[in-house]
């Protein structure tokens, strides 16, 4: 094995375990399992929006419209809870079928009406982010809320669905592991292994790198790419519904810094394990690489602006990891 | 008696009086013109952020006054978008508006336009715009005032000498003014130690603040007060105290509020402790108000300042108080600003 290739392969998880020990030299209290703990709840949204748009670049594809998604989700579950008064399942039921609705809407257009993948979802964005808005004219919902119609809701958050949010399993130390946690390492199991060990999976990777020779070997290539964007809304769903949990109420929000972020991740992933093509693991790593990373800056009191400018950073130098010192570069 | 022409004078005099007299209870409750005939009064609200709960509440103050008033409005809504705010004032200009109020907006792209504006001889106001116009009066709500109300309840509740977190984001001027009161009060309280700065704007911004508080609370685990003055702020750095069930050990002190915060700052055991805010509501009545004032050939004054109210977790339990609607009923101070009030002046709050 060349140098090169240690690079490739361990370069990226050889910077991540540098980080980790500069903070826990430098920032008191960063090593702790509580601090842990942490790093995952604070990822635990964008990554599982990022497991979502990893199915999509799979087949070739790609999915602005997941932090929309998540959002309308978010309002849907506080509407459906605080102004119809219904239970949490119902809530959860609702924001699912969402997510279904949003992938198959996507899907429809990209496939069947040749729309391109990023305008097809830019215009699904901007309509989710305009629909969310519709049913409370622009207002963020919340118990006690008036309606435009002057009653006021008087529905509440049911605590199961508070829950997901704010539950928290013991793991060694009572009330450790929250909710939303659990929730990002099952669905990274799951997508994991469906993508790499699943025949559906592999059908998709060879969607994604020749669409018309796996058409020629006779997959179903339309059937693949419609269930990636129905994955992806899912997922986006079911980021918002942990969103809204935390949150404890439906909040105006257009959710591109959780697209950006959640891209951010999934791009990170390409370099992991010198893979250069998107997959799970590498996401998920990727999407911990930026937790860590923030979690640290903010602990030595590093302003919004830099957090910014080193995600920008290690985006980039993952970028040039995947492209540069890959075969796939070397053409 | 021989009635001649000063004796004549005098009782058309003393008769002018009389009527004169009879007339001034009358008159008092009469409205200056144009409000006199208040159905042939255009006025146009010209804004350029209107998403979101504040902008919202500020728009249903406008109407309301506008509709006491009986006067015409009209709503031209730029969506964030500069130069097409400055394209409606010319908008509003050639409808034959007799008033304007500007609501927020970019100095640069505003000022000629109000110019125009005052040169096509309309009256204008301006809320949170400087458009650098001696003829247009400034509507402001007090940002160094919510601070000082926040922070003086703070040292209230704690003391003269504390570690604090403070949440701020540079460049965004109502929090630039804010912080302005911050500092001062650092300088006249030494004891006051601030551990940690941290902020963001990105959204959720309660979900992203969350994250950053979180952090700060286990590196910092002595900070006994947070400041975060903006709602989003306090929503977000309570999400990190409750996480971390610190509620008890830490109070966040705030600015602004709507129906949600006034359920989070109710849970009980919750750590926000208190909210200095303004109506928005009566920031939008006040709007109109000035702008009437200068239409009926009054001086509302260069700056009209609406005051903030302070409101404690403890005055929205006692009065058992669950939404903004509450909030205005049973806090009478939250509901009304005697501001921009002469006589004449319709209260649309009253009953």
């Amino acid at each position: 094995m060349t140098v090169r290739d240690l690079a490739m392969r361990y370069g990226f998880l050889a910077l991540l375990a540098a980080m980790i020990a500069y903070f826990a030299v430098s920032a008191s209290g960063f090593v702790s399992p509580q601090s842990a703990v942490f790093i995952f709840q604070s990822v635990a949204i964008t990554g599982v929006l990022a497991l979502g748009v990893t199915a999509t670049l799979v087949v070739g594809g790609f999915d602005l419209s997941i932090g929309s998604v998540a959002t309308t989700a978010m309002m849907a579950a506080a509407y459906v809870m605080v102004v119809l008064e219904q239970n949490a399942l119902v809530a959860v039921i609702v924001c699912l079928a969402i997510g279904v609705i949003v992938g198959l809407i996507n899907g429809f257009l990209i496939v069947y009406m040749r729309v391109p993948d990023l305008l097809a979802t830019l215009g699904m964005m901007f309509l989710l982010v305009g629909l969310q808005r519709i049913p409370t004219e622009g207002r963020s919902i919340a118990t006690g809320m008036t309606m435009p119609d002057g009653s006021v809701a008087s529905g509440t958050f049911s605590p199961a669905f508070l829950a997901l949010g704010r539950h928290r399993f013991d793991f060694f130390i009572p009330n450790l592991v929250p909710v939303s946690v659990v929730v990002l390492l099952i669905l990274a199991v799951l997508i994991w292994f469906f993508l790499e060990y699943t025949r559906f999976g592999r059908m998709m990777y060879a969607v994604g790198s020749n669409e018309r020779a796996a058409q020629l070997a006779g997959a179903p290539v339309k059937a693949y790419k419609i269930w990636a964007y129905v994955i992806s809304g899912i997922f986006a769903s079911i980021g918002g519904i942990l969103l809204a949990a935390r949150l404890g109420r439906g909040d105006i929000a257009s959710g591109n810094n959780l697209l950006l972020d959640s891209v951010a991740a999934a791009l990170i992933g390409f370099a992991v394990l010198g893979a250069a093509k998107p997959n799970a693991f590498g996401t998920a790593i990727g999407a911990l690489f930026v937790g860590i990373l923030l979690q640290g800056l903010t602990m030595m009191n590093a302003p919004y602006y830099t957090q910014d400018f080193v995600k920008g950073v290690v985006l980039v130098v993952a970028l040039v990891f995947t492209f540069a010192l890959s075969r796939s570069g070397q053409k | 008696m021989k009635i001649d022409r000063r004796t004549l004078g005098k009782m058309a005099m003393g008769l002018v009086g009389a009527t004169c007299l009879m007339q001034l209870p009358a008159m008092a409750q009469d409205k200056p013109a144009p409000f006199d005939n208040p159905g042939n009064v255009k006025i146009a609200l010209v804004r350029y952020l209107s998403t979101g709960d504040f902008f919202q509440a500020y728009l249903s103050g406008v109407e309301s006054q506008a509709k006491a008033l009986g006067v015409d409005l009209r709503v031209l809504d730029s969506r964030q978008d500069a130069a097409l705010q400055a394209d409606m004032v010319d908008q509003a200009i050639a409808l034959g508006v007799n008033g304007i109020i500007i609501q927020h907006g970019l100095t640069e792209s505003m000022k000629e336009a109000a110019q125009r504006a005052v040169d096509a001889g309309i009256k204008v106001v301006a809320f949170d715009v400087n458009v650098e116009n001696d003829k247009i009066p400034q509507i402001e709500q007090s940002d160094r005032d919510l601070a000082r109300l926040a922070l003086e309840q703070a040292i209230k509740d704690n003391g003269e000498s504390w570690k604090a977190g403070y949440v701020y984001v540079a460049g965004i001027a109502p929090l630039d003014r804010r912080n302005e009161t911050w500092v001062d009060f650092k300088k006249k309280y030494p004891g006051i130690e601030e551990k940690a700065m941290f902020g963001t704007l990105d959204n959720p911004i309660a979900n992203s603040v969350a994250n950053q508080a979180r952090s700060v609370i286990t590196a910092n685990p002595d900070i006994k007060v947070m400041f975060a003055p903006y709602d989003e702020f306090a929503k977000g750095v309570k999400i990190a105290v409750d996480e971390a069930g610190l509620s008890s050990d830490i109070k966040i002190y705030s600015a602004d509020i709507s129906t949600s915060d006034i359920a989070a700052m109710r849970e009980s055991g919750s750590a926000w402790a208190a909210t200095a805010a303004t109506n928005p509501a009566v920031v939008g009545q006040v709007s109109v108000r000035a702008l009437a004032q200068l239409l009926a050939g009054e001086d509302p004054g260069k700056s009209v300042i609406v005051p903030p109210t302070l409101i404690t977790q403890k005055d929205l339990n006692d009065n058992d108080i669950k939404n903004m609607e509450d909030l205005s009923a049973k806090l009478p101070q939250f509901a009304h600003a005697d501001v921009a009030m002469p006589a004449w002046m319709p209260n649309p709050n009253a009953k």
